[in-house]
């Protein structure tokens, strides 16, 4: 009887704990993929080298920090110089950043004929371009 | 663009992404309420929701018609309408089709030719019998059922901007999954810059249009597409002639027009007809412009889009007359 107890208290932890995560991680999720990167224009920048921060979700998982070059007004570079993400050691950002470089060539407000993944990387590198922008 | 609201909501859809941005003092209630007649379409039309009309409809098939609402039985009546003007190139009926290949994906094995012929078997545009009379809808046989893939998303779409329209607002965009469309232009006065995805390059553009108050779809061979375990390639744009995944020339196909309803299935028509075929298709529809790349990456703009779109760095262009 008392074993019976003890697993049932064991899996009721357990449940409980598993389901606070998912509810987390899900809420960091749906955060992450509501950022938006169009309070930039693109048709505005001066030239220099910005340093973007951006501090995560709410759980401070994707904090990440970037410096984008804009140069003849145009950015031609961003850099990753940080990133607090448990899957920032692949490749995924930089994917990300030849878009923005690919988009701000022709100033596009959206595209068409492609599912749009925004990512908390791309909330840095806006920070940065709106310093870009100036006053 | 700072000086004025602006909201913008994401949501999981019709087995997509949307993301809607509207300007103007309402932006925020504007696109909740978008959000919310998207989740009311996609009810109506889903043929994976058991209570959807469409679902109703392919239950009784080889059995009776279904009443269904002015909104599905109008979709279904413009379904036709392309079918009829691209022959061979569209069809409503194309479930079981979708249905193998979707099984095919999953297993990464390529149909037999028993099972694509008898897919093939029930797909008829012209066993969709409409009664305009008692606003009826219904399959002629058994094993025929309907799938609104290429379509059902231009309806929604042209719902959305209805809907924003309703709350006062005069400047604001959708993107479907990579459909688009456009309510005025954008809160400067200029027209919005639409991208349209490079084909080949993930993270490139083949050019950009400009458009105010008009949608673009593109429809592509990149979408959706699996290797099967022999390594070749199938995409989702499936010929309901053959039964197979289109092979015309074509790698991508935009459609710039008023409706989305029009230019959503006409992307996939266009797609399936090849560059000769689908332009005379397009002909017959007024006032529809369209984008198309074959598979050299060689990209033909049609006439109306000459001094609107342009093309990515080192992208030939042809215009067609």
């Amino acid at each position: 009887m008392i074993g019976w107890l003890i697993a049932l208290a064991v899996i009721s932890v357990v449940a409980v704990t598993g389901g606070v995560g998912w509810s987390r991680l899900q809420k960091e999720h749906q955060e992450a993929r509501s950022l938006p990167l169009d309070a930039v224009d693109f048709g505005k920048l001066n030239d220099g080298t910005y340093h973007g921060a951006y501090a995560g979700g709410m759980y401070k998982w994707r904090a990440n920090e970037c410096d984008v070059t804009v140069t003849d007004g145009k950015i031609t570079g961003i850099q990753m110089v940080g990133s607090s993400d448990p899957g920032g050691k692949n490749t995924q950002h930089e994917a990300l950043y030849d878009r923005v470089i690919a988009a701000q060539s022709l100033q596009v407000d959206t595209i068409s004929g492609a599912t749009l993944t925004s990512k908390a990387y791309l909330q840095a590198v806006e920070n940065a371009l709106l310093q870009a922008q100036g006053e | 663009m700072a000086d004025k609201p602006a909201a913008q909501a994401t949501q999981d859809a019709m087995g997509t992404v949307m993301t809607h941005r509207a300007f103007g003092p309402q932006a925020r209630e504007a696109v909740a309420a978008a959000c919310e007649e998207v989740a009311r379409v996609e009810g109506h039309l889903s043929r994976f929701l058991p209570g959807s009309e469409v679902s109703r409809v392919n239950r009784s098939a080889g059995i009776r018609s279904e009443s269904v609402s002015h909104e599905t039985y109008d979709l279904l009546a413009q379904a036709l309408e392309v079918s009829r003007r691209c022959p061979g190139c569209f069809d409503v009926t194309i479930a079981p089709l979708v249905t193998l290949w979707s099984q095919a994906r999953e297993s990464r094995t390529q149909p037999d030719a028993a099972s694509i012929q008898h897919a093939l078997s029930r797909v008829d545009y012209r066993d969709l019998i409409l009664d305009p009379g008692s606003r009826t809808a219904g399959l002629r046989r058994a094993g025929q059922s309907l799938d609104l893939g290429g379509i059902g998303k231009g309806l929604a779409a042209d719902r959305i901007v209805e809907v924003l329209r309703g709350y006062g607002i005069y400047s604001a965009y959708s993107n479907l999954g990579g459909n688009v469309v456009t309510v005025g232009a954008r809160p400067d006065g200029q027209p919005w810059q639409v991208g349209i995805q490079h084909p080949r390059h993930e993270t490139g553009l083949i050019g950009a249009v400009a458009v105010a108050g008009q949608t673009v779809v593109t429809s592509g061979d990149y979408q959706r597409c699996f290797i099967d375990r022999q390594g070749q390639r199938h995409h989702h744009i499936l010929d309901p002639t053959t039964g197979h995944p289109a092979h015309t020339g074509l790698i991508s196909v935009s459609i710039v027009t008023a409706r989305s309803v029009t230019a959503d299935p006409l992307a996939t028509a266009l797609f399936v007809a090849g560059l000769d075929s689908g332009f005379a298709c397009l002909r017959s529809f007024p006032q529809t412009e369209a984008i198309l790349v074959d598979s050299n990456l060689h990209v033909y703009v049609t006439g109306g889009l000459r001094s609107r779109f342009r093309p990515a760095p080192g992208i030939d262009v042809t215009i067609l007359n």
